[in-house]
């Protein structure tokens, strides 16, 4: 099945008459199964907003979202959605947290056994399996909420901001691991930050989003070669385009 | 759920003393300075007694007070448990119906308002000196706190939960179970634990009103021969049943959230 995602003049109103916030659109863009897309912006500029049109949960107040040739009406369960906020709830342990994601699709735990210990793995959180949430640091809880929203191997990746908590250090691997991830199994990936470098080191393209109301302001096509280590960071290439994104902020009063 | 209580039990004892040291001082300080208060400001028998004469007289009187406390314990413990059974599906269709939220709701928060105490004469006067009418006047103090604090428990799930059950599509019915019902346990031990604390004022003044046994009955004709040292032996014993109700809850809440901050806190 294939994993395109369209957007067809998408736009957010929310309320309704005088009290009315226009968060985000009209917005016309196509993403390509296999793609890596960061949705660049300031805080406020609805990138978030326009993750959950994508995954079906919220409604477009005009236009439509179609994934695989088909239009988005409700909930898509094709997809592995990372939220803001981390969905781990506070009466499981990180295993049972992963879990709960095959449970409540009807999946088999057992089965599933082996891809969860190698989540678990993949973000260095082995030794973790058996704490509760409040056990764990920030970056951590981010960690397990990660192979959580991941476990049942969904083609199209949502993920809203999924290294904001985390520290520098922890970041940089993170970001190395997920690169990796996304380079062996090719998924379509949607992901939000608010980092200009980080954008550019992990997306084939990346939509420059101008704030509220929320636009695309450009679609900057990264042609780098993966994976971008430390010695394509340093490339004139990649400043070249982490000043264009700079500039375009620079002219909206952003930074 | 191994993780929550490592520690060995003496260290743990030892932990809770060294917190709460200064709160036994303070009571065995009240209760000396109580004894001792009667003979320096010269207060009569009949109005209060000392702790040491509450102990001697209560003793003496001792099985009609345990039979008593078996009465009321009995009558309390019947009405908090048919609160429960009743306020908690009630709560729960009130939080999943839209129509219940804007007619029941309203009119349960409006009767909130009235004094259920109140009703108690009317109770007695229908329903005669049994058991019945106590268990309706405890089922009435219980029953509201439960039944409002469950409908705030099932109505606030998380914007992120709610979108991720969502996400999985999961169902109404999964999405309950493994969701939202124990998210809404925290919430739900608020009611059960103000309802256990106010049960016995439930059962206390349905006996003061019209009854022939029990400590309410009991306190009130004690009160009437002059008789302060058996009064306070009977409030003693109301005392009793109430730490007893809310100890069972305090103890049913540590084995189903031992997760929630409040018990991981207490
Ligand atoms: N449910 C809602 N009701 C009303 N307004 C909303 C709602 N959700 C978002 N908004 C508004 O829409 C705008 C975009 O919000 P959104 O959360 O999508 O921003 P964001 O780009 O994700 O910001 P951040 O980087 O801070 O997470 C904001 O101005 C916000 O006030
Ligand atoms: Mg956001």
């Amino acid at each position: 099945m294939s994993h395109q995602i369209e957007f067809h003049g998408v736009k957010k109103v929310f309320g309704e008459g005088a009290d009315a916030v226009h968060a985000f659109g009209p917005v016309d863009l196509t993403i390509h199964q296999g793609e890596f897309v960061s949705l660049l912006g300031p805080s406020g500029c609805g990138k978030s907003t326009l993750m959950l049109m994508t995954s079906g949960l919220l409604e477009p107040t005009e236009g439509q979202v179609v994934i695989g040739g088909k239009p988005v009406n409700g909930p898509q369960t094709d997809v592995g959605i990372m939220f803001q906020d981390n969905t781990l709830v506070p009466w499981r342990t990180v295993r049972g947290n992963i879990e709960l994601q095959l449970e409540m699709r009807g999946l088999s735990t057992a089965e599933y056994s082996e891809r969860v210990d190698q989540m678990l793995a993949a973000v260095h959180m082995e030794e973790f399996s058996d704490r509760h949430p409040y056990e764990l640091s920030g970056g951590m809880q981010q960690r397990a909420a990660f192979c959580q929203a991941m476990v049942h191997t969904p083609g199209t990746m949502l993920l809203d901001e999924p290294l904001g908590k985390l520290d520098a250090m922890t970041r940089e691997r993170i970001r190395s691991d997920l690169q990796t991830l996304w380079m062996q199994q090719r998924p379509t990936v949607i992901f939000v930050t608010h980092s200009i470098e980080e954008a550019f080191q992990l997306s084939t393209k990346v939509a420059v989003i101008t704030p509220r109301p929320g636009c695309i302001e450009r679609i900057i096509d990264v042609d780098l070669p993966f994976p971008r280590d430390f010695e394509v960071k340093s490339s004139p290439e990649f400043s070249a385009h982490v000043r264009e994104a700079q500039e375009i902020f620079r002219s909206y009063g952003v930074i | 759920m191994a993780s929550f209580d490592k520690k060995p039990y003496f260290a743990a004892l030892k932990v809770h003393l060294k917190n709460s040291w200064m709160f036994v001082v303070f009571f065995v300080g009240f209760f000396l300075f109580w004894e001792y208060s009667i003979q320096w400001f010269d207060i009569p028998r009949y109005i209060l007694t000392p702790p040491s004469l509450i102990v001697e007289k209560g003793a003496a009187d001792l099985e009609r007070l345990l039979y008593y406390t078996y009465v009321t314990g009995f009558e309390t413990l019947l009405g908090f448990v048919i609160a429960i059974v009743f306020a908690l599906p009630l709560g729960l269709a009130i939080a999943f119906s839209s129509v219940l939220k804007r007619t029941l709701y309203p009119f349960l928060v409006c009767i909130e308002m009235v004094p259920k105490i109140a009703f108690a004469p009317l109770f007695i006067s229908w329903l005669g000196f049994g058991l019945l009418p106590k268990v309706i006047i405890v089922f009435l103090v219980c029953f509201f706190p439960i039944v409002l604090n469950a409908i705030l428990a099932f109505n606030s799930l998380s914007e992120e939960l709610t979108l991720f059950s969502r996400s999985t599509g999961g169902g109404a019915w999964r999405t309950f179970l493994k969701i939202r019902l124990p998210a809404a346990l925290p919430q739900c031990f608020v009611g059960f634990k103000y309802a256990a604390i106010n049960a016995t004022v439930g059962a206390a003044i349905a006996e003061f009103i019209g009854s022939d046994e029990g400590l309410g009955f009991y306190i009130q004709i004690v009160t009437g021969n002059m008789r302060p040292d058996l009064a306070f032996a009977g409030i003693f014993f109301l005392t009793l049943i109430g730490l007893c109700l809310f100890g069972i809850v305090t103890i049913a809440e540590r084995l189903m959230i031992p997760w929630h901050i409040s018990v991981r806190r207490g």
